[in-house]
């Protein structure tokens, strides 16, 4: 649940973006920047908050007017190395917050949060993660809210797709980049498991909502359905000429135990009345030709 | 003995039903509450609560009830109840200070062979932290509901007690003013009938929470509720009262107080309340369960759109909002141009930046891309499909609780969205 302690939307007067760099920060810094606000991103070049100096340096970067929004992380995190890397670039930002305290901090976490069985899942559903990435996520979030001690706000997305998407995780950015490839679209068994895919783009405009009315708690990034990976894929198959084919190849494991996620988004009805979420298939058709004209 | 003289102390809502009930069975009454200002419009007939019967059952015994501020009048009084409304903060958790002073102002004014009965609503433990040596303090529960008060209060299907000692005989008055409903008396010890009185609300906020869960698991896989309680009611392991209706969570604000008791109990003795905050989870799940479906229904893409909200009181035949579905939709609403019609609360209770309050239900629905009926009041029974349809501009109607025909709704050419309805 958020809370907003800008009633009306204000524009911060400056975002610096940790992580500002990658997939989702560089989409939260376009749209900002769309909307006239100052953005410092800070990527790998300008900040390593694994090195000796990482918090100095980022301490040296901020004003107490800054809002901040956290996105980098070493994702996903599999193992316990992972895990812990994380946590030290977490513990690392909140020694400089805790020297240069932003007036507002926006932690992009993740619904992996949330227990595997938690149906439909809401913000008030318990944190109990199942992997070690979720566990890094809800640890961060902890460590955020504990250390910073100002109006700390968390938004968890989940599934995101988009153009750009550096990953090729099972969903919408791997099947088309096999049909680009001109390979079949595969789907594990019959692609039955109904899962919530969200656009980068919609996860930068809900930040940007978030960072203007200062809000504090936590939001899912969530567009309140579900679609199964076989539909997905035919999604994504049509939107070739000729349409890409969809072929089902065995599970590399049993079938999963959670078949489907649903995600109630009432919550973010109430933050934001006048948020729509963009609805598919219609959004693949941009997406896709935004990674044609990437491509080309 | 001869008929004992009965007060009650605190004249809001359980206070006054009460009393007139009282009066009805033939008793002389007393409707005491410490403020003059609360005495004074019910001494003229002007009743601060709607309930149905009461303004009628009021004329017809007003020769046995009087009405009054004077501490000193209690004195005249066998058997007295303090009967106060008791407030709940946000987290429903009750105000006991106005039943604490008002307990000590009887105390103070009675007659020392008097009896004193605390009716109000309160925490295990109450009754017996309040005992005073050579007082007669007794408990018990109120089943008061909103809309059904005077029925509730004129024919009670038992009397719960808590007494010091059950073994023994309840004081003359007490007995003596009982046994005039001929109904079943249940003496028991105080804890366990102020632990009765929650009992009872989370029974029934069981049943609605299977309601409301089955409910929509009906609207996503082609069943009808409708068709399914009637059936479980035959049951009677079940019963043909029990609350099977699906609404939109529970609200009130009583019920809701006895799950926060029983969810704190649990904290302060280590008791298994999982249940009962499965049933809180579950209320305020349902409580949404308007704006979600406005939202997927057209507000998802509608940013111009219209709306209408018939009824504001958390339940027909009552002018309470507390925990109101309505007034909680329209909280949400704030970007949307919004009308609103109610009998009985009026438009400026909604909590809208723009709200227009319209003079009737089908003034309110005109031009509306949208209606949603909140509240069950008698007479939205009577709107017409076809009327709604020709006021309205969009064609989506949300009904949550049946008011309107779903058959009709449909041939008008509405989109209807009832609960527990595919």
């Amino acid at each position: 649940m958020l809370t907003h302690q800008n009633s009306r939307p204000t524009p911060p007067k400056r975002v610096v973006i940790i992580g500002g760099h990658g997939f989702i920060g560089s989409t939260i810094h376009a749209d900002l920047a769309a909307a006239n606000v100052p953005v410092l991103p800070l990527g790998r070049p300008q900040l390593d908050l694994l090195s000796d100096e990482g918090s100095d340096v980022l301490k040296a970067q901020l004003s107490p007017d800054d809002a901040v929004v956290f996105v980098s992380a070493v994702a996903p995190a599999k193992t316990l190395a992972d895990l812990m890397t994380n946590l030290r670039m977490a513990e690392a930002a909140c020694a400089a917050f805790a020297a240069v305290k932003p007036a507002h901090l926006l932690y992009i976490s993740s619904d992996a949060v949330y227990a595997d069985d938690a149906n439909p899942v809401s913000e008030k559903s318990a944190i109990a993660p199942s992997t070690m990435h979720g566990m890094m996520h809800a640890a961060r979030e902890l460590i955020f809210r504990t250390e910073y001690c100002g109006p700390f706000a968390a938004l968890r997305p989940t599934l995101i797709y988009g153009a750009r998407d550096p990953h090729s995780g099972y969903g919408p950015n791997r099947f088309r980049r096999q049909a680009m490839k001109g390979e079949p679209i595969t789907i594990f068994g019959e692609g039955e498991e109904q899962r919530d895919h969200v656009a980068v783009e919609d996860v930068a405009r809900l930040a940007r909502h978030i960072l203007f009315h200062r809000s504090v708690g936590a939001l899912n990034a969530t567009t309140g359905v579900s679609i199964s990976f076989n539909d997905i894929a035919h999604m994504v198959a049509a939107q070739f000429s000729p349409k890409a084919e969809v072929k089902s190849v065995p599970r590399p494991g049993p079938r999963p135990h959670l078949l489907h996620r649903f995600f109630d988004i009432t919550e973010c009805r109430k933050a934001f009345p006048d948020f729509h979420f963009r609805t598919l298939p219609d959004d693949f058709a941009r997406v896709h030709r935004e990674a044609v004209e990437a491509a080309t | 003995m001869t008929a004992p003289k009965v007060a009650f102390a605190g004249m809001t809502h359980l206070g006054l039903c009460s009393a007139v009930a009282a009066a009805s069975k033939g008793f002389t009454t007393l409707g005491f509450d410490l403020d003059p200002a609360v005495v004074a419009p019910i001494d003229e007939g002007r009743l601060p609560v709607a309930e149905p019967g009461l303004d009628a059952l009021l004329a017809e015994n007003r020769s046995r009830i009087e009405f009054s501020a004077d501490r000193a009048r209690l004195g005249d009084c066998d058997l007295i109840y303090v009967s106060p409304d008791i407030p709940t903060d946000d987290s429903a958790r009750s105000d006991l200070t106005a039943i604490e002073g008002l307990l000590e102002a009887v105390m103070e004014a009675a007659r020392d062979d008097a009896v004193i009965v605390v009716l109000s609503q309160v925490p295990p433990g109450f009754t017996r932290q309040h005992q005073k040596s050579g007082r007669q303090l007794l408990y018990q529960v109120e089943t008061l509901v909103f809309g059904r008060a005077v029925v509730r209060a004129t024919r009670p299907e038992r009397f719960i007690v808590g007494c010091a000692d059950p073994e023994r005989p309840l004081p003359p008055p007490l007995a003596s003013f009982l046994a005039s409903f001929d109904c079943p008396i249940l003496p028991m010890r105080f804890e366990s009938a102020e632990l009765c009185k929650i009992a009872i609300n989370c029974c029934l906020a069981g049943s609605v929470t299977v309601a409301n869960t089955l409910a929509e698991t009906c609207e996503r896989i082609g069943a009808d509720w409708s068709e399914i309680a009637p059936a479980l009611k035959l049951d009677r392991r079940i019963g043909a009262y029990s609350y099977l209706s699906p609404g939109l969570g529970i609200a009130g604000g009583n019920i809701e107080r006895d799950l926060a008791t029983v969810i704190r109990l649990s904290w302060e003795h280590g008791t298994d309340a999982g249940a009962i905050r499965a049933f809180v989870a579950n209320s305020a799940y349902r409580k949404d369960w308007a704006l979600r479906t406005l939202h997927e229904a057209l507000l998802g893409e509608a940013s111009e759109a219209k709306l209408a909200v018939l009824g504001l009181a958390y339940k027909e035949n009552t002018h309470s909002v507390k925990n109101s579905p309505s007034i909680a939709l329209i909280e949400n609403l704030a970007p949307w141009a919004l009308s609103v019609f109610d009998p009985v609360v009026p438009a400026n209770a909604a909590p809208h930046p723009r709200v227009t309050g319209a003079k009737s239900a089908l003034d309110a629905v005109r031009g509306a891309d949208a209606v949603a009926i909140m509240t069950a009041w008698p007479e939205f029974h009577d709107l017409s499909p076809s009327d709604l349809a020709r006021a309205m501009r969009g064609r989506l109607l949300l009904d949550p609780y049946g008011v309107i025909d779903v058959k009709a709704a449909r041939a008008a050419g509405l989109d209807i969205r009832t609960l527990g309805v595919a």
